[in-house]
């Protein structure tokens, strides 16, 4: 019997979702062996009898707890899908910032229109059994993470820094090129797809078990960053990773 | 020794394409990358570091094992076909290093995916008359020479190239080809003068014997430079990736989504990752990145040379030029020195 799937977004773009859409093209037997009952991105029908959650966006406003929950309480499996659900994404840049700052620089006088609170990934709120990581995910990491899932095991994502892909493609080091890049202490699984297009990565994938922040910012020092921009640099996508280890609570 | 006059250089390397795959460091972005030459005008001999070292083509850093049948339970062997090749212009660090690999994977249970890719590979090495790069530590290392049993070597007389034939599988290379001329007194005085004209060009870099480096290390298991080092090593893990004498590796499954047909693979691996040496249950045997980081160097200038009597460094200098963090083996290994020497002589003094 096929595991019936679903797919919900947060506060996210919906482009990992568009990802899985442009998977099923490239991998047109994974609707051989799931069946997708709720996708709104991609389908009329909706049913919320499903064993596999996989939820894309990070959780931005209180009101949106009670709903996550829910999905939580339903499926088995709860997928974190993409950098907003597994890091809080781009949107937890603001968590460094006083939200009511944030509040009236986005929405001006009409601030107290709008619920907010600071952006969490999923894991701040229930239990995630896994995550597909990404700004936005791989396709071919979401079919292998499939494949995974079929055989009863979570996905094996990897845990070991980008710098490990991306030597192994020879592309020239940005460090040696005098440019900066966060590959030493980002999770690795995108075989360094932007180094190897002339950019030093940004993080999408989050950090590595046990990141040393410390030497990274010297690394970046050394290429003539100033605070505010290593700052800025580690913001992206990883303020809410990076807040968590400093032990800061969002303002 | 036979003479390879420049001009006739490309000619050789055609003969040999008619036969083989011919790789060799070409230029891409600045660095040299091994890779195959698809016409022999790509040809670098003169050339800095590569990127990977040669090993990988011997030791592919993705490779299949075997192919398996998950619903028949079915396996078959996946040796794949391999085509004979040459690798050019390899610098004499890494075909020292080439030779460790041989010696590692020679002994005891044999490797047979890397006997099979080693029996069908020539080695054509190149002098090295000046040193590649800053990092280079290859005369404190006793790698500047050519090591015994390379297969063909060339060292650049200005217009012509001395060629050495060290093997049966050389031979093979130049056999019958009139590319090649014999040599006159002339050539022979050439070569000792290149020869001798080199070794100022290289620096010792090593503060101590490159002999003592089993004990330098052996002594300092404890010393708190590891802990220092350790703090400042990002755990990239690039410097396992471009060492020519690492072969770890991790084995993993895939499998297509209908769950049938799969294939076990091997990837390349790396100390330095914090989940090397992690076992089932959990238990992480080398738990600190300092530790690891000893590791590395103990396995390098210790362990190695004693299961097979050399040194698992080669002093090629590529960990040095990739760490953002600057760890470099010769300031590491300075450092030891430098820190043992009170400790040395007070035990001097005492006995």
């Amino acid at each position: 019997m096929k595991p019936k799937v679903a797919f919900f977004e947060f506060t996210s773009c919906e482009g990992c979702q568009l990802t899985v859409l442009d998977t099923l093209q490239r991998h047109p037997e994974l609707l051989e062996v799931i069946e997708i009952v709720q996708f709104r991105e991609a389908m009329t029908e909706r049913s919320d009898d499903y064993q596999i959650a996989f939820i894309e966006g990070s959780c931005t406003r209180p009101s949106d707890e009670a709903k996550i929950r829910e999905i939580r309480t339903q499926a088995q499996i709860v997928i974190a899908v993409g950098a907003c659900a597994h890091l809080g994404g781009i949107n937890a840049i603001r968590n460094r910032m006083p939200l009511d700052d944030v509040r009236e620089y986005v929405y001006g006088d009409k601030k107290d229109w709008f619920e907010t609170y600071p952006a969490r990934p999923l894991s701040a709120v229930i239990k995630v059994d896994a995550v597909i990581p990404g700004c936005p995910i791989d396709r071919d990491e979401f079919a292998m993470a499939v494949t995974h899932l079929l055989q009863g095991r979570m996905p094996a994502i990897p845990d070991y820094p980008l710098c490990i892909e991306c030597k192994l493609t020879e592309n020239v080091c940005m460090f040696l090129r005098g440019q900066t890049c966060l590959g030493p202490i980002t999770r690795a699984g995108c075989d360094a797809i932007c180094p190897s297009c002339g950019q030093g990565c940004e993080g999408c994938r989050g950090l590595v078990p046990s990141p040393n922040l410390g030497s990274i910012k010297d690394a970046l020092r050394e290429r003539g960053m100033t605070e505010e921009q290593i700052d800025a640099r580690l913001s992206l996508f990883l303020t809410y990773q990076t807040m968590q280890m400093d032990g800061v609570t969002p303002a | 020794m036979k003479i390879l006059p420049k001009h006739s250089l490309k000619a050789w390397v055609d003969r040999l394409r008619a036969t083989h795959r011919v790789v060799a460091p070409r230029e891409t972005y600045g660095q040299y990358i091994f890779e195959e030459i698809e016409n022999a005008d790509d040809l670098v001999l003169d050339y800095h570091t590569s990127v990977l070292p040669p090993k990988k083509y011997l030791l592919p850093p993705r490779e299949d094992l075997f192919a398996f049948n998950a619903k028949t339970m079915e396996m078959s062997p996946l040796i794949e076909e391999i085509q004979p090749t040459v690798i050019m212009a390899l610098h004499t660090c890494d075909l020292h290093a080439i030779t460790l690999l041989d010696k590692i994977q020679g002994t005891g249970h044999t490797d047979q995916h890397y006997q099979a890719r080693r029996r069908k590979t020539t080695l054509v090495s190149i002098e090295c008359l000046k040193p590649c790069m800053d990092h280079a530590f290859c005369k404190s290392m006793g790698t500047l020479a050519v090591p015994e049993g390379f297969d063909v070597h060339l060292t650049d007389l200005g217009d012509r190239y001395a060629v050495e034939i060290g093997s049966e599988q050389g031979e093979q290379l130049i056999e019958g080809l009139s590319l090649f001329w014999e040599p006159v007194e002339a050539d022979y005085d050439r070569v000792n003068q290149v020869m001798a004209g080199k070794w100022p060009n290289f620096d010792y870099r090593l503060d101590c014997d490159v002999t003592d480096l089993p004990d330098l290390l052996a002594a300092n298991q404890d010393s708190a430079l590891w802990d220092e080092v350790g703090d400042t090593c990002l755990a990239c893990g690039q410097c396992t990736k471009v060492c020519p004498t690492c072969y770890c590796f991790d084995v993993l499954d895939e499998i297509d989504l209908k769950l049938e047909h799969g294939k076990r693979i091997r990837v390349w691996d790396s100390c330095l990752i914090e989940k090397f040496a992690v076992v089932a249950g959990g238990h992480n045997f080398r738990s600190s990145q300092a530790r690891r980081l000893r590791h590395r160097f103990l396995r390098k200038g210790k362990y190695q040379y004693e299961s097979y009597g050399l040194l698992g460094c080669v002093g090629c200098g590529r960990c040095a030029l990739s760490c953002p963090a600057h760890i470099t083996p010769i300031g590491l290994l300075n450092t030891l020195a430098e820190r043992r020497r009170p400790a040395t002589e007070e035990a001097s003094s005492q006995s």
